[in-house]
């Protein structure tokens, strides 16, 4: 649990240090991410070359951001086995043999699987990188600035605050009953019901007096972040190079292209 | 002569249709009273802070604020007066860094981004924790998220400020701190506590409760020094004295 809020917590701050992907307008990277899940979820599912192209983006982002990609791994540890599960099935549906690596034959469910394991990968990888770059008060300024309605926002940024509450709460609870219970391994079974009810209710209670705090302080449903920002050469620059590349990577045949230079 | 600002008249409350809560209260301040509010636990001091801004409404009576009678439809006018610090600080501060926290308030109220920025600074400079301004609430400790909610109403320019418990979680050093900024907050000030030494020395007038009435209402030092009623509701003489 604590490993949880620390992981939260630091990629919060990661989102919020001063660099220039961070200074990026958010409007043009939710646009850039956006187009990136669309495209890359369009591809044909045995198209496993044309699908890998499309990890430039997230590796260019990496470099430039000046992220870790061992520790995005790390944070997704627990996200990526799940996704991968997408299509584990495929193989057994789709025998038919679609090409040959050398002396291995590959189905059709193989690749299917493969593919739809890449796309789930490439996908969190970029929402990964949209929210280690930009907080989440910024990407709610950009779903605004898209008129998405301030309800679905702040409703956004509130399961994101009650997140952490949450996971404190849950630490509380759960520290309290290791305390009382030396030498047990997590919590018994029979203490599940208890603890979860006690936590609904404990979580629920925090939660209203965060929103009456944000109540006496004037909030009536739409957060003010106070940046006044405006796109600047640098976001039309990113906006128009990632567009380029991303559309190029998904509409031409660059891997058939590629390929038939090596060959 | 200062006016009104805080006027209960015979106000009765309770949580669901239980026992009241706080039963037939009157009460009135004036701009420059400091209050402490005293008394066992239970006795409806919170509750009394919680009506006063609108968080609970009365069952019966009426409460007004600068003349303003307390209702729904008057509640954003009222808590732009009154500033209202939490008892549990962990539960007062949801944004990211102590800077937005403080700026929150100032934004929802449309102040220009100037002045917002210059209440912040001006707000974090009373309670002395400007070197607090970019960091992340996660990362601070009790004492310091008590000064940084009371930062976030300051920043708001309130005529009255309610506190729940304010000493709980500082040290000495940040308790002392906190004596200096209530001090110089010329406007009215509420303060709930158990600490009878925190009231001692933030406030001239004490109200002692106790099953949700008034039992004694009068000046601080007074009080504190009746051993006799204070032990019949509750409470002990403040350390400071005892300890003589």
């Amino acid at each position: 649990m604590n490993q949880a809020i620390r992981e939260l917590q630091s990629l919060e701050s990661l989102s919020k240090e001063d660099r220039w992907v961070n200074n990026l307008h958010p409007l043009v990277k939710l646009f850039v991410t956006a187009l990136f899940l669309v495209l890359t979820v369009s591809f044909d599912k045995y198209n496993l070359a044309g699908l890998l192209s499309m990890a430039v983006y997230p590796l260019v982002t990496f470099t430039i951001a000046d992220l870790s990609f061992a520790d995005a791994l790390k944070r997704l540890r627990y996200v990526l086995p799940i996704v991968c599960v997408v299509g584990i099935f495929n193989p057994f549906f789709d025998r038919d043999i679609v090409m040959q690596v050398g002396s291995l034959a590959v189905s059709g469910g193989v690749l299917s699987m493969l593919t739809l394991m890449g796309k789930a990968i490439l996908t969190v990888l970029a929402g990964y990188l949209l929210i280690a770059t930009t907080s989440m008060e910024r990407i709610c300024l950009g779903l605004r600035m898209l008129h998405v309605p301030s309800l679905l926002v702040t409703e956004i940024l509130l399961i994101y605050r009650y997140l952490t509450v949450l996971l404190k709460e849950t630490r509380r609870v759960t520290n309290s009953y290791a305390l009382r219970a030396p030498g047990q391994k997590g919590i018994h079974i029979s203490a599940w019901g208890s603890l979860a009810g006690l936590l609904l209710l404990r979580s629920m209670d925090r939660a209203e007096r965060l929103y009456e705090s944000m109540q006496i302080r004037g909030f009536h449903g739409e957060f003010y972040t106070g940046r006044q920002e405006s796109m600047k050469k640098a976001d039309w620059i990113y906006l128009a190079v990632w567009t380029a590349v991303l559309c190029a990577l998904r509409f031409l045949p660059l891997t058939a292209v590629l390929g038939g230079w090596i060959a | 002569m200062s006016h009104i600002h805080i006027n209960l008249d015979h106000v009765t409350f309770s949580y669901g249709k239980g026992q009241p809560v706080l039963n037939d209260l009157c009460l009135s301040a004036a701009e420059h009273d400091s209050i402490g509010i005293i008394g066992a636990n239970g006795v409806g001091k919170s509750t009394l802070l919680k009506l006063l801004v609108g968080l609970e409404l009365p069952d019966q009576g009426e409460i007004r604020i600068e003349e303003i009678p307390l209702k729904k439809q008057t509640l954003q006018k009222i808590r732009e007066k009154i500033g209202y610090v939490f008892q549990d600080s962990e539960s007062q501060l949801f944004m990211t860094t102590v800077e937005e926290d403080v700026a929150f308030a100032p934004r929802n109220y449309g102040l220009p981004e100037e002045e917002v920025s210059r209440r912040v600074d001006a707000a974090l400079k009373r309670v002395h924790i400007e070197h607090l301004k970019g960091k992340s609430i996660y990362r601070l400790s009790g004492g310091e998220k008590k000064l940084v909610s009371i930062a976030t109403i300051l920043s708001m320019t309130p005529d009255i400020i309610l506190m729940d418990e304010p000493s709980v979680a500082l040290d000495p050093q940040n308790r002392r701190n906190l004596i200096h900024i209530i001090r110089e907050f010329e406007h009215l000030k509420m303060i709930a506590s158990h600490d009878l030494d925190f009231i001692w020395d933030t406030c001239e007038r004490t109200i002692l409760m106790n099953d949700g009435r008034i039992v004694w209402d009068g000046p601080t030092e007074e009080i504190m020094r009746n051993e006799k009623l204070l032990t019949e509701n509750g409470l002990e003489l403040p350390l400071s004295l005892s300890r003589r």
